[in-house]
């Protein structure tokens, strides 16, 4: 159980998670205002909710999940009042600067988790699949499927 | 392209250099007054308002009568973009509800709901192993709501099981998503969520309350697993009952879910609200029993609701 609503805790998990919570979350935003509120309800989540982690693993898990749902969570309301993310990028210059951080966000968030966690974070397939749940074979073929339709949006091949 | 591109671009997202201590400082007041109302975040870009709820909540009173001047459940997901699910809500296996509760200032009606294995041969965009629910929210006094009076963000549309804590089976457990929009003054959400016929064999509730993610201050569970709202809950709220087929039951499915969400089984299946204290350090409160005495059903409900 981590004592999370000590002043030690709050503390120590915010500081830890934040910058990686944040960066996830933008995988799924364009705002970072946005990502921000995100985070923010993830950790009051926490606060709230009596969660019982095994390990330090469990409980980055759980926050890197409860991240993807919050930010689907805004980025489905802000997507019936705008042009669809991956419409608006396939249409977008895409040799500019950050042209890839966006196609990352056009992708359905099943891929750009993935993607984000291995190529920025740095994680394993295994590795991505114990934070994710998911079967190891089946983050293998998001990380390529991902890839495919970064090829598409972006119109080059990604070495 | 390389993926240092990637990072570069990612590394240079203009965050807000204050985000950590505001957090904190966020964090701490509530774990300091886990009971009092605040809003659920501190936006840089705006100050966002809290709405101040009114403290007494008329008697919720729950009615079944028919919708006609409101969007359907297939016309709402029609709207939201959702054509192939706006089939699937016009399809035999669709159940439509059209039940009401009245709370607050306002009549939150369940529209309906399509799940599970009536998705199938649906197009590939609906994934088959999901529920679909609409729910609409309109004032009793007739006014106008726009989407802005009651963003997802703040009103929350979660399914809750009985005998598995709120604060544990929830919508972010569920991998769930709530879209809403504004038609004629009526806001409508379309809920998505893993399918949820797998709990079938337990009551499978839909709340709808304003707040954060469900937690003890805000539902409590008695020793059957019967789930209510905590006694004295201020604000909008109103709790359905999914009429859900018992025979779609997977209780396998269910302890597969639990195993894999990577915590512990007691987290699931809790203790009932009076029993030994919750392991919550610090706060430490407990909550009192359910207020689902304050709850008056003018109609009986409907045997599939049951």
């Amino acid at each position: 159980m981590v004592p999370f609503g000590t002043d030690e805790t709050i503390c120590r998990i915010v500081r830890e998670y934040s910058p990686m919570l944040l960066r996830l979350a933008c995988t799924r935003l364009d705002s970072t205002a946005d990502a921000e509120d995100a985070v923010q309800e993830v950790f009051l989540q926490l606060l709230s909710a009596p969660v019982a982690f095994r390990d330090a693993g469990h409980e980055k898990a759980w926050l890197i999940r409860a991240t993807l749902h919050r930010a689907g969570d805004i980025r489905r309301r802000a997507e019936k009042r705008n042009v669809p993310l991956e419409a608006a990028a396939s249409s977008a210059a895409p040799a500019e600067d950050g042209a890839l951080l966006r196609a990352v966000q056009a992708l359905p968030e099943k891929y750009s988790a993935v993607i984000h966690l291995h190529y920025y974070e740095g994680y394993s397939i295994r590795e991505i699949g114990k934070l994710l749940g998911l079967p190891a074979a089946t983050v293998g073929t998001r990380l390529a499927r991902g890839r495919d339709r970064l090829r598409k949006l972006l119109k080059e091949e990604i070495e | 392209m390389n993926w240092n591109d990637y990072k570069k671009a990612v590394d240079g997202l203009p965050f807000d250099p204050d985000f950590q201590a505001r957090t904190i400082e966020l964090l701490r007041r509530q774990a300091r007054e886990p009971s009092k109302k605040e809003c659920m975040t501190m936006k840089r870009k705006t100050i966002q308002r809290c709405v101040a709820i009114a403290a007494a909540i008329a008697l919720l009173t729950v009615s079944a009568y028919a919708a006609v001047t409101w969007l359907s459940p297939s016309q709402v997901a029609d709207e939201l973009g959702q054509t192939a699910l706006a089939e699937a809500f016009e399809s035999e296996t669709a159940v439509f509800i059209n039940q009401s509760v009245e709370t607050g200032d306002y009549r939150v009606t369940l529209a309906g709901l399509v799940s599970g294995r009536g998705l199938s041969g649906w197009q590939q965009d609906l994934d088959q192993s999901r529920t679909y629910a609409v729910a609409s929210v309109e004032r009793l006094d007739g006014a106008a709501l726009s989407a802005d009076d009651l963003p997802p963000s703040s009103f929350i549309l979660t399914p809750l099981v009985s005998g598995y804590t709120p604060w544990s089976l929830n919508n972010w457990t569920l991998d769930a998503g709530v879209s809403s929009m504004e038609r004629d003054g009526v806001i409508y959400y379309l809920l998505d969520v893993e399918n949820l016929e797998k709990f079938a064999d337990h009551t499978v509730y839909l709340a709808f309350y304003e707040g954060g993610s469900p937690s003890q201050q805000s539902f409590t569970m008695a020793a059957d697993g019967t789930i209510a709202f905590a006694e004295g809950y201020e604000g909008p709220h109103a709790l359905f009952i999914l009429p859900l087929d018992a025979g779609r039951a997977d209780p396998d499915a269910v302890e597969k879910f639990i195993a894999d969400s990577g915590f512990d089984r007691e987290w699931f299946v809790g203790q009932p609200s009076g029993a030994e204290e919750p392991p919550v350090p610090e706060s430490g409160e407990q909550d009192a029993p359910g207020d689902t005495a304050g709850q008056k059903t003018e109609d009986s409900l409907p045997a599939v609701l049951q």
